[in-house]
């Protein structure tokens, strides 16, 4: 609300907010409001809502595990973010504004990782990490048996968790860079700073809204994240808010999520704080604008020698979160069974496991379905969120209203949003329900928080007198946005429509719940495999899927790269 | 006048609509519960014209898609080639989620639910409506609901499981006294977060010693400082065994181990006394849509034919009539010498809450 009372008296919501405003609700209102209301109910028997309580939320709160899993948490939140921000942007950094040889590479590195299904590459990191990995081999040969690091700990699933957004902000972080005046830089340091304090005081300072994008992104996420606290933290009995609550969903018989909705809630409401404090800052957005009206080539960073250090970061970066757990997957893959690395184990190599995955009547079937899943939710989200981030961006009068809704899904635990799309479109007046429109619409809504983080740090960049150059040459509203953002931004746009395309098209809990006979998603095959499968089975599976994405996403680059060379 | 007129006779028009809706679905349902409950000579062939008018019969299952439910609606398909059968796959937990949507929204697709925990669950929350099928007949005794409430379809047996490179067959516990050995500490590991985990070895653990001297027991178990594994899949645990991550897993299916110990895998499975076993059940749904063909499909998946795809696929059949695969037969309890205590879904109904809190008390 911040935007309406800065905004000049008299000013009046444009029709444009309120019809992107009435969009998010409908989207976005029916899944909020069944989590408010199984929070603020009693679920009976059969499933149905019962009498009003407070008792959930009560109970979140004297819930013997909430402070220690509180605790663990926020540390979870802080580490793991901060290792995807960290190496992230120190990987941006160098591919962005050095000469380091083969620093190209790193795109098609992180587009590789992203196609990694997530909860593939956490099986990847633990089968190498494990007490019978190959760095415990390793450690034990080195140092003696009795050292041995348990990946079972806050800082093993901070780490792999960490490492698996790596890509994300290397992504959005390189957009950032490339599309930023370097004269700021070039001042400071004809005024006499060293290259790594105008790096570290204005490079980064400028990039300070993207990064506050990201550490908001990450952070919520953590809240909300599964995979990792159920298969490493569990595993080292270490509880987290969400493995708590999922213990709780699961206590009886019947599913009750009225504490699953009630922490939902809570994270609407910390989320909301969160997004407050991030808009004040961007009060001062004009300290970020570097994008103007006026030439400029980007300054690269002649390294000397010691280019070859930092292609060597790139390569060890390149190394630890693509190669070694996609090699990992593969070298399983092959395998009857696991048992870790060893000459004996590269003996028992076979085929067996592609053999019966690519037989008749495996997931092939569902090959179609799933790329138009992921097409059509990124190519929903990326315009969608383009146009709202830049009218927050600019402080619109009302638009604030549309940052907060569309980054109000993030914070929806995956565990319970498919449950609550499926009472929205079971009980919805339009057929949808079992469809792959529904699918299109649940996972549109799980990925709008990314696509708006993404826009509107981009939006932030962009100098308003190119805008309202144009709108004094008398273009039309839409003409601004199509002819001088959207290109301006298309660096941006085209590396998010790949993240929500990768992203949407691996996640399982959601569409399971929404398909219905013959619809299905190759994702749930993949969730079967994991249900039912072998890991071996399951990794053959991985490597067939990251092949189809590294393609899908090749063929996309090469489709896009001309955009990307013009902007 | 005219106009009153008019409007007399909409709103005639509505009401009698109305009471003829509310008449046809009592019928409807009537009917339905007639067909699923006939025990008639001609029911077969009643059944098999009713099925051909339908024209089709949707399941949820908890089964494998690949090895169990594809050669299921295909051999089903083969069979009664006028009734289309399609089928979703989801575990028991999301079977009843999206069940339960269904009824309350009166938005029905499934006409047929499977798998282990679906039965009592569904009948639990009223999901479901009772139904005859001459196929239990030949089934073991203990296999009959005699309240025609769901029918069993396959059964599962729990054992541990130990990694044979980290402990000798002769070290392995033998009884479930055994796992209290000081040396397995720390090296015990189950899953967590599911009916059939903790809380199903809890609950047989009751049922086998009496509340106190379980309870006692428990307290000694807690003592091993329990590995809680939080990924759900008893499969995956068994995996983690393998890898040699734990020694020793608690409370799997019996079969695992040895599928994977014919393929050469350093594991191996060990039934202790009293060995659990549960059986997956079927439904059918509350106000079914297609009440032939459901019960064409149940009568299916329990004839010969069927359960021997399900044996096929690694599953225990429960006629006794179609063996399970010879690799697997040496862990069914009869044929291994151990008691077997089965736990009927009214079993687990009656003590999953009490055995959930136990284990939150002493293991959490």
């Amino acid at each position: 609300m911040t935007a309406l009372r800065i905004a000049p008296p008299g000013t009046r919501v444009s029709p444009l907010v309120l019809a992107l405003a009435a969009i998010l609700i409908v989207l976005i209102v029916p899944p909020a409001l069944f989590l408010l209301n199984v929070s603020l109910h009693e679920t009976r028997p059969d499933g149905s809502l019962g009498a009003f309580t407070l008792r959930f939320y009560r109970e979140l709160a004297s819930e013997r595990l909430f402070l220690s899993s509180a605790r663990n948490t926020v540390l979870y939140a802080f580490g793991s973010s901060a290792i995807a921000i960290v190496i992230g942007t120190v990987q941006a950094l160098i591919v962005e504004r050095t000469d380091t040889p083969g620093r190209n590479l790193a795109f098609f590195a992180a587009i590789i990782s992203l196609g990694v299904p997530h909860i593939l590459y956490v099986v990847a990191w633990l089968l190498l990490l494990g007490r019978a990995g190959p760095v415990n081999d390793a450690i034990h040969f080195l140092v003696g048996p009795a050292h041995t690091i348990d990946v079972y700990s806050i800082w093993g699933m901070a780490l792999i968790e960490g490492l698996g957004f790596v890509p994300l902000t290397f992504l959005l972080m390189s957009a950032v860079l490339r599309s930023m005046d370097t004269s700021f830089e070039e001042a400071a340091i004809m005024a006499g700073a060293s290259t790594l304090r105008a790096f570290w005081s204005v490079t980064l300072r400028m990039g300070t809204p993207a990064l506050c994008a990201l550490a908001l992104l990450f952070f919520a996420r953590a809240f909300e994240s599964f995979e990792v606290p159920a298969l490493v933290g569990l595993a080292g009995n270490i509880n987290v808010l969400t493995t708590t609550i999922f213990q709780a969903v699961h206590r009886t018989g019947m599913p009750s999520y009225g504490e699953a909705g009630a922490y939902s809630v809570c994270l609407v409401i910390v989320v909301a704080m969160l997004l407050f404090w991030q808009n004040r800052l961007s009060r001062n957005a004009h300290r970020y604008q570097t994008i103007t009206g006026k030439g400029f080539r980007p300054h690269i960073l002649d390294l000397g020698p010691w280019r070859y250090a930092s292609a060597a970061i790139l390569l060890a970066l390149f190394l630890v979160v693509t190669v070694v757990p996609v090699a990992i997957l593969i070298f399983t893959s092959f395998q009857p069974f696991y048992e870790g690395l060893s000459i004996e184990a590269f003996g028992r190599s076979s085929l067996n496991n592609y053999r019966v995955l690519l037989g008749p009547g495996s997931f092939r079937d569902s090959i179609a379905n799933t790329l138009i899943l992921g097409a059509a939710t990124a190519s929903f989200v990326v315009p969608f969120t383009a146009l709202c981030g830049w009218l927050v961006a600019r402080r619109t009068p009302g638009a604030v209203l549309l940052d907060h809704l569309a980054t109000l899904p993030l914070v929806f635990p995956a565990l319970i949003l498919g449950v609550a799309f499926l009472d929205v479109f079971v009980n919805a007046p339009l057929p949808l329900y079992g469809t792959l429109i529904s699918v299109i619409i649940a996972s549109s809504v799980r990925y709008l928080p990314y696509g708006m983080r993404y826009a509107y740090s981009g939006a932030l960049q962009i100098h308003p007198d190119l805008e309202g150059a144009a709108k004094i040459a008398g273009a039309p509203f839409v003409a601004v946005f199509r002819r001088i953002v959207v290109p301006l931004l298309a660096a941006s746009l085209i590396s998010t429509w790949l993240v929500v395309f990768l992203l949407s098209v691996q996640v399982v809990a959601l569409p399971l719940l929404l398909v219905g006979p013959g619809s299905e998603v190759m994702a749930v095959t993949l969730f079967e495999l994991w249900q039912n499968g072998q890991v071996t089975e399951l990794a053959s599976m991985g490597v067939v899927w990251i092949a189809l994405m590294t393609t899908v996403s090749t063929v996309f680059h090469l489709l896009t790269r001309h955009q990307q060379i013009a902007a | 006048m005219i106009f009153d007129h008019g409007r007399t006779l909409i709103v005639r028009f509505a009401v009698t609509l109305t009471i003829s809706a509310v008449l046809a679905a009592i019928a409807g349902t009537a009917r339905a519960q007639d067909i699923l409950l006939s025990r008639r000579p001609d029911r077969d062939q009643a059944i098999l014209d009713g099925a051909r008018k339908e024209g089709q019969v949707v399941l949820y299952s908890a089964a494998i898609v690949n090895q169990a439910l594809r050669p299921l609606s295909d051999a089903f398909m083969k069979k009664y080639p006028f009734v289309k059968m399609t089928f979703w796959r989801g575990d028991t937990e999301e079977i009843i989620a999206k069940l339960g949507a269904e009824e309350r929204a009166n938005n029905l697709v499934a006409d047929v639910a499977e798998g282990t925990g679906v039965g009592d669950l569904a009948v639990d929350a009223g999901f479901t409506q009772p139904y005859f099928t001459p196929q239990v007949d030949v089934l073991p005794e203990r296999y009959r609901d005699p309240n025609g409430r769901w029918s069993y379809t396959r059964v599962s047996y729990f054992s541990i499981a130990y990694n044979t490179k980290l402990v000798a067959a002769a070290d392995a516990p033998k009884s479930y006294d055994d796992l209290l050995d000081p040396r397995w500490q720390g090296k015990l590991a189950w899953r967590v977060g599911t009916a059939s985990g903790t809380p199903l070895f809890i609950t047989s653990m009751r049922l086998a010693r009496g509340e106190d001297q379980a309870l006692a027991y428990l307290r000694k178990l807690a003592q091993q400082k329990m590995i809680n594994f939080g990924s759900g899949s008893a499969r995956t645990l068994v995996d983690r065994v393998i890898a040699g991550e734990f020694p020793i897993a608690l409370n799997i299916f019996a079969h695992h181990p040895l599928i994977s110990k014919s393929k050469g895998a350093p594991v191996d499975s060990r039934l202790l006394d009293p060995v659990p076993s549960t059986a997956g059940t079927m439904v059918i749904a509350k106000g079914v849509r297609h009440p032939n063909g459901a019960l064409l499909l149940v009568d299916f998946i329990l004839s010969k034919e069927g359960q021997q795809i399900l044996a096929d696929a690694e599953y225990f059949p429960v006629r006794s009539d179609v063996k399970p695969q010879p690799a697997l037969a040496s862990i069914i309890p009869e044929r291994a010498g151990v008691p077997e205590l089965f736990l009927s879904p009214d079993l687990l109904n009656q003590n999953t809450a009490l055995s959930e809190k136990i284990f939150e008390e002493l293991f959490q």
